[in-house]
């Protein structure tokens, strides 16, 4: 494996990592996998996640990969527009992937992200027909009749819940701030500032698109209260059938940062081999 | 600024050279991170520093260690002497680069210890500017330790064979044994370098180590009250930027020559 610093864009430039299989590994020279920022974690992603998955990519898919910053984050310097964070990230990746298609020849792209990174990767699908594969964790869903239920059946029987709110309607109890938790002020504390969802109807027709155009889709749900049980997904999106290019994996007892070693493995494992099986057509 | 890699190829590390800008005062600074979560968390203060200082007119290079970041490998078989073998290679880098003769360490955490056993030895070190310095290899590693007691999950959790996962990190036995041995209160010979103590709080490792260099005829020592919680993890990858600390830091450097 060989890895390059590079940088893409004459003004302020995006810096990235290209990760390249040695000549005799390559699997398909056409296909890339890019590696999007989550929130405000530079490219090393979080738990350096992201430098583990490019590397298994690298060295099991036998595929090229880049990880890379979007302008305001990581080594990337900030660039002046007009145009918001998430908008500004997919014109991002576009431009990289007109990177790597002027100077690497690569035809065909497969996206990676977790969080605000697996939006990204959603929004530049939809955009860019290029785009074959998105591998996601914990990317757009909404609750379903089913997760209402799954959330709000058991704290029906939770006296300790019913204290709890009767002390907040008396005003005995506030909600914790991220202040109170951490310990650290605000002003100096910076967390990734998400804007509101799409309707859900709009994520739904874009999957949809993307399904029929025979996108592989591989997603990573963590148990939390916005998801909370396996099928969620494809309750949710029950509109975008992606048959068997969508694979799925559910995991109960992972944090959403995936600071669990044991959750870390299995990820970035079921990924590789994954993007092996869509390198090998 | 400009990335690379540089280093050997078995071993390569991710540099970040800043150029001096708005003069430039033949001087170097080579930035030390911490470990784990911390060096997450503290990525965005340090490429702040690292601009900042280079706008003072300092050649400023940040690196990751080997088997961190961008740099090769695992911690796997990587011990805290090939860390500071690695800040040597990157003041040489740095030294190459910018055509600097004197070169300083900057570390914070543990960046600051292995900073200062580097600084001992290395002829070329001007200066050592400790920010919030991790003193005892064995204290952090019993610090983590308490946390990992406190926090147990299947995150937070020390392996049969004895390594620390912690915060999504990892600390194998041959780094944790190897830290262990190092403690900056038991480093002779800084006196042949400029030393800086600065930090965001007091603690009694701190006062204890301010005693120890305050014999040292060019030692300063500054409490710059900001935030310092490096290890704490958010579910959202939240990053620390304490402002008056780094703006002390600069101030330092501003009004200082080696």
């Amino acid at each position: 494996m060989r890895e390059r610093v590079i940088s893409i864009g004459k003004s302020n430039p995006l810096v990235g990592i290209l990760s390249q299989p040695e000549a005799d590994s390559i699997s398909n020279p056409t296909i890339a996998v890019i590696l999007l920022n989550s929130g405000v974690i530079h490219r090393v992603g979080s738990c350096r996640l992201s430098v583990t998955l490019a590397r298994a990519l690298v060295e099991q898919a036998g595929l090229i990969t880049l990880r890379f910053d979007f302008s305001g984050i990581g080594d990337s310097e900030a660039r002046r527009s007009t145009l918001t964070a998430a908008e500004s990230a997919v014109d991002e990746v576009l431009e990289v992937m007109d990177y790597l298609a002027r100077e690497k020849q690569i035809k065909q792209f497969v996206l990676y992200g977790l969080c605000s990174g697996a939006y990204a990767s959603y929004r530049t699908a939809v955009k860019d027909p290029r785009v074959i594969g998105i591998a996601q964790i914990d990317g757009y869903c909404y609750l379903s009749w089913k997760s209402y239920g799954y959330y709000y059946v058991p704290r029906l029987f939770a006296f300790a819940r019913w204290t709890s709110v009767l002390k907040r309607a008396l005003g005995l109890k506030k909600p914790a701030s991220g202040v109170a938790i951490s310990g650290v002020e605000q002003r100096f504390f910076e967390v990734p500032q998400f804007p509101d969802f799409p309707p859900k109807s709009e994520v739904e027709a874009g999957l949809a698109q993307l399904a029929k155009r025979g996108l592989q889709l591989f997603s990573v749900f963590c148990r939390s209260d916005h998801y909370n049980y396996e099928g969620q997904f494809r309750d949710c999106f029950s509109a975008a059938d992606f048959g068997n290019n969508h694979k799925l994996v559910y995991l109960t007892q992972a944090s959403h940062i995936l600071a669990e070693p044991e959750d870390q493995a299995l990820v970035v494992n079921g990924m590789a081999q994954w993007a092996k099986a869509i390198a090998n057509g | 600024m400009d990335a690379f890699y540089f280093g050997p190829s078995a071993s390569y590390l991710f540099g970040a050279y800043h150029p001096p800008q708005n003069g430039n005062r033949r001087e170097g600074i080579v930035l030390c991170n911490p470990f784990g979560q911390e060096y997450m968390r503290a990525h965005r203060s340090l490429r702040r520093l690292a601009i900042n200082l280079a706008a003072q007119g300092y050649a400023v290079l940040r690196f990751d260690y080997r088997g961190t970041g961008d740099s090769a490998g695992t911690l796997e078989s990587v011990t805290a002497q090939d860390w500071q073998d690695d800040i040597s290679i990157a003041v040489q880098e740095l030294m190459d680069v910018a055509a600097v003769t004197k070169v300083s360490l900057l570390g914070l955490r543990v960046g600051a210890l292995l900073a200062a056993q580097v600084a001992a030895k290395n002829p070329k070190i001007s200066r050592l500017v400790m920010w919030d310095p991790v003193v005892s290899g064995q204290a952090y590693i019993d610090e983590i330790s308490r946390e990992i007691a406190t926090f147990q999950s299947r995150a937070n959790f020390i392996a049969a064979e004895g390594t620390l996962h912690f915060n999504g990190f990892s600390m194998p036995v041959a780094f944790k044994n190897s830290l262990a041995t190092l403690d900056i209160n038991t480093v002779d010979n800084l006196a042949k370098v400029a030393v800086a103590q600065i930090v965001s709080h007091e603690n009694s490792s701190f006062a204890q180590l301010r005693q120890g260099l305050s014999s040292l005829s060019r030692f300063e020592y500054q409490l710059a009250p900001a935030p310092h919680d490096w290890n704490y993890v958010d579910h959202v990858g939240g990053i620390l930027w304490p402002q008056p600390i780094v703006a002390a830091i600069e101030t330092y450097f501003s009004s200082t020559q080696s």
